[in-house]
């Protein structure tokens, strides 16, 4: 079931507080977060995150089409180098 | 047998039916289409007169997207997720299950055929 929409979008309170303090001054410093489940708003468009993936942070740089999706999607969780070869 | 839409032509069976064989037409699309025209869905797509095949195809054709417009639009929000590098686009581009089934086991839909890795249990102790 998806979320009623009188809530609007998930953002974590903090991440809309320093976007609007940057689109504010003008300015496009990378934003750490381990706010994964922070739905990405329009305002966010051109601002890099640093998004926590569960053991480092790993840079998002937000584009347009990104827009609606959150931001746990851009940073993922997995590490697979694929399966192991024989060797002899 | 009647043309619609270009390549598709229904058979002999009920248009209700026939039309489904569109890409993008289901049950209750079909049937929406035929009521608003007043078709009977009993009537067999061969004995459909040329002009209520038209008028079916500019039907569809204005309200619903179907056929090559479908086709397009969602290899285009496919293209879009693969392009982003999000987890959804990652796991097309990978060709593996997308809504978060087990891949342990099964998932050979999109996998496609076993490939068999020889001596895996061996290798595993």
């Amino acid at each position: 079931m998806s979320r009623s929409t009188h809530k609007g979008p998930f953002v974590h309170p903090s991440l809309i507080k320093k976007v609007g303090g940057q689109n504010l001054k003008g300015t496009k410093i990378p934003i750490q977060t381990w706010s994964r489940a922070s739905v990405i708003l329009p305002e966010f468009v051109g601002h890099t995150f640093n998004v926590h993936n569960g053991r480092a942070f790993l840079k998002v740089y937000v584009t347009e089409d990104m827009v609606g999706h959150r931001l746990g999607e851009f940073a993922p969780t997995r590490t697979f180098r694929g399966h192991q070869k024989k060797d002899r | 047998m009647p043309r619609l839409l270009g390549v598709d032509i229904p058979n002999e069976k009920r248009i209700e039916t026939a039309l489904q064989y569109l890409y993008g037409v289901g049950q209750h699309t079909a049937r929406k289409a035929l009521a608003e025209l007043s078709i009977k869905g009993s009537v067999r797509a061969k004995d459909l007169k040329d002009d209520e095949v038209a008028t079916i195809a500019a039907y569809l054709e204005q309200h619903f997207v179907v056929e090559g417009a479908l086709r397009r639009s969602n290899l285009q929000n496919i293209a879009r997720l693969k392009e982003i590098y999000c987890y959804r686009g990652l796991r097309h581009r990978r060709g593996l299950p997308v809504h978060g089934q087990r891949t342990r086991c099964n998932a050979r839909t999109r996998k496609g055929p076993r490939k068999t890795v020889a001596n895996k249990k061996i290798l595993r102790k």
